[in-house]
């Protein structure tokens, strides 16, 4: 990564470090809100949305690019490469519907048998379901980093008032996040749907006992969740290479996103991870890169310890 | 077993095995149960395993060690998992950092084995009250993020500030291990009676262990300190309300089974004379979780054979010709299968046969053959249609099925 040279102005510097934290903590966000609302509606641990996310990422690069094989059993079965080279505009499209339709399977096949059973049950099935699928590609596709093009619209660097050079595809990131981060927040604030959602959270009882449906808004809370999984890798896969294991390294912080934000919490999700985001930029920009992984771990286990319910949780949420 | 709450069949089995004198199948139950036969068969179990394992299935010793060791992991991390109900996602702070304080002990204060182990137990030990004082304050999914929390931080910790102690990524790599007492090479051979049955020093040393942490356990889980442990995992808040304080003995729980870790942690850094930072990784854990789960909550021996299993996919399975680039997945799909079907594991599997095993001895015995014959047909065939009707209702499920 480049930083700021040493002329520039202290107010560059504060800038700078924001707009990359606001970067950094936006895939967290993508990855919170989803992880966050069906936590929240559905009472439901997925462990599994860090494999969404691999999905996401995978079916991105399928879409956008040709990508050359050189590992794997695809390779051994005499395929040299993949991908339809779409362009990402088409794999921003289409990831985050081929993700909600597996999330809405995932929540028929998978999640629904799970209701019933214990937080550590369901732990433990998606942790496995996230193995299998992050087994599934590298024996496919093989374990090496495929490097996931930038949209050509928006590489490079752009000119910005104080900041000077900042990347283009950083704002980008930032905008399609904010984008779709607000949308679902109107979806769920604005809409009936948001309401009856809204109102199953609290009583769910109740609601059913007014004649309402449940099972089927709770289909598309998890599909809307696994989509925006899908999303964030389509969005963070340009930001560093496309590996089997990326949907496990991001699956911890985002658990810290939500849990810091409070559960079901929209709100929270973002504040949480642009916290996180933009502590984690602060400390490599200042030198202190090596603590820069144990700081946001630190503030996680600080924020929990002091408020267990998150910063923008209720106390109703506690369990 | 009593130890089975989970399994309503095995507590009625039980209960029968305690009307009916007599027979075989009581006799069994009577010696099963007693604390000197669990630990002679830990001991003739450690004793012959090498020797088939290496003959039978293609195994070597150094492996067996490995598994005796991850076994040991597994059998403390049960004790929180299935017999107090908290599942941790951190206890690789506990297995790793007792290995690197194993490892750093061993190559600046002394490099006596024994000390060694005690050395990296303690750690593990005041670790372990740290993280569960802290993690403690929240139960079910708190619980399991906060303890991941904590790991991932001494990940971290341990890959770059502290890697003046650590060695950073490369591991650390001086481990120096001396003599078993100062007498006994500790990675040499064996004098003659043994060597018909182990080749080497490190397995006999470690297989002592396992008998003595397996005994330790055993003994645990039977008191009525052990007794406290289910109460809590059966309703947290009526221990609570006959007086118990939970969360001291949840805390316990924690410690004794990090105490555990470590004398793996420090027993892994002897065999292998060195620690991959790897072992503080999350993934770490996720391995303890698996092999605990797929052997058998709240068992005894289940985890030991879960360990057995996750590492003979993990080192020997991973060689075969077709299946080895597969033995992750391969692994994945039997933990996912296990968890949804199968929730007491292996273990749940062999005592589910034993019980159903006794059940049809004594049904015989009292029936004659030719109505256990007919019986055993009979409930096949339900079995078969319960099958069938749970495959037609998939559909259903699929398109508009009332969820939560």
């Amino acid at each position: 990564m480049q930083w700021g040279d040493s002329d520039v102005t202290l107010l560059a510097d504060i800038l700078t470090i924001l707009l990359n934290g606001l970067q950094q903590g936006a895939i967290y966000v993508l990855l919170a809100v989803g992880l966050s609302i069906i936590l929240g509606t559905l009472k439901f641990v997925n462990f599994a949305h860090g494999a969404l996310y691999l999905v996401g990422a995978y079916l991105g690069l399928f879409i956008t690019a040709q990508v050359p094989l050189n590992d794997g059993q695809l390779v051994e079965w005499g395929i040299q490469s993949y991908g339809i080279g779409l362009g990402f505009i088409a794999a921003l499209v289409i990831v985050p519907i081929v993700v909600f339709i597996i999330g809405l399977l995932m929540e028929r096949f998978i999640a629904q048998a799970f209701y019933d059973r214990p937080d550590t049950d369901q732990i433990l099935v998606t942790f496995g379901l996230a193995i299998i699928v992050q087994e599934l590609l590298r024996a496919m596709l093989g374990g090496n980093s495929q490097p996931f093009p930038q949209p050509s619209w928006a590489s490079g660097p752009i000119a910005l008032p104080v900041v000077g050079n900042f990347p283009r595809w950083r704002l980008g990131v930032i905008a399609i996040t904010a984008v779709l981060v607000l949308g679902v927040y109107a979806l769920v604030e604005y809409t009936d749907f948001g309401l009856i959602v809204q109102a199953g959270t609290l009583d769910g009882e109740m609601v059913r006992l007014l004649g309402i449906k449940l099972s089927r808004p709770y289909l598309v809370v998890f599909g809307i969740g696994a989509a925006l999984a899908g999303v964030a890798g389509v969005v963070g896969g340009p930001l560093a290479n496309v590996n089997p294991n990326i949907g496990t390294e991001q699956l911890v912080p985002a658990f810290l996103t939500v849990v810091i934000g409070g559960v079901g919490k929209i709100e929270g999700a973002v504040v949480a991870g642009l916290m996180l985001g933009t502590l984690q930029v602060f400390l490599i920009q200042t030198g202190y890169a090596a603590w820069s992984q144990v700081g946001i771990y630190a503030l996680a286990a600080l924020v929990l310890l002091v408020r267990p319910q998150g910063l923008l949780g209720s106390e109703v949420d506690v369990s | 077993m009593s130890d089975e709450p989970r399994n309503a069949t095995a507590t009625a089995a039980t209960d029968a095995d305690a009307e009916v004198t007599g027979g075989f199948a009581d006799r069994w139950a009577s010696f099963r149960d007693r604390e000197i036969s669990t630990v002679l068969l830990t001991v003739v179990g450690v004793a012959v395993f090498p020797f088939l394992f290496n003959n039978f299935l293609d195994g070597y010793t150094q492996l067996a060690t490995l598994m005796l060791i991850y076994g040991i992991f597994a059998v403390g991390f049960d004790i929180l998992l299935g017999y107090t109900g908290l599942l941790s996602f951190g206890h690789a702070v506990f297995f790793g950092g007792a290995a690197y304080a194993a490892g750093i002990f061993s190559a600046s204060v002394s490099s006596s084995p024994l000390l060694v182990l005690f050395a990296g137990t303690a750690f593990a030990v005041l670790m372990a009250w740290i993280v569960g004082f802290l993690s403690l304050r929240r139960g079910g999914i708190y619980f399991a993020i906060l303890t991941l929390t904590f790991g991932q931080m001494s990940f971290y910790l341990a890959a770059s500030p502290l890697a003046f102690l650590t060695n950073g990524e490369n591991g650390f790599t001086s481990v120096d291990i001396g003599h078993l007492l100062g007498v006994i090479d500790i990675h040499g051979g064996v004098p003659f009676p043994l060597t018909m049955l182990v080749d080497n020093m490190l397995y006999v040393f470690v297989a002592v262990v396992t008998v003595l942490s397996v005994a330790m356990a055993n003994r645990i889980l039977h008191s009525p300190y052990g007794t406290v442990f289910r109460a809590i995992r059966e309703n947290e808040r009526r221990a609570e309300f006959v007086g118990l304080d939970v969360w001291r003995y949840k805390l316990m729980a924690f410690i004794i089974s990090a105490a555990f870790a470590g004398i793996a942690g420090s027993l892994f850094t002897i065999e292998g004379n060195y620690v991959p930072l790897q072992s503080l990784y999350w993934t770490e854990s996720g391995r303890i979780v698996i092999m605990t789960v797929l052997g058998g909550v709240g068992s005894l021996f289940g985890p030991l054979f879960g360990a057995g299993l996750y590492l003979y996919i993990e080192n020997i399975v991973s060689g075969f010709e077709t299946l080895g680039p597969f033995w992750h997945l391969i692994l994945g799909i039997v933990f996912v299968v296990a968890v949804i079907l199968f929730p007491n594991g292996i273990w749940g599997g062999v005592e589910y046969g034993q019980d159903r095993t006794m059940a049809a001895i004594r049904f015989t015995r009292e029936n004659g053959i030719k109505a256990a014959l007919r019986y055993a047909l009979d409930l096949t065939v339900q079995k078969v249609k319960a099958v069938i009707q749970k495959i037609r209702s998939v559909p259903a499920r699929l398109f508009g099925g009332e969820g939560k």
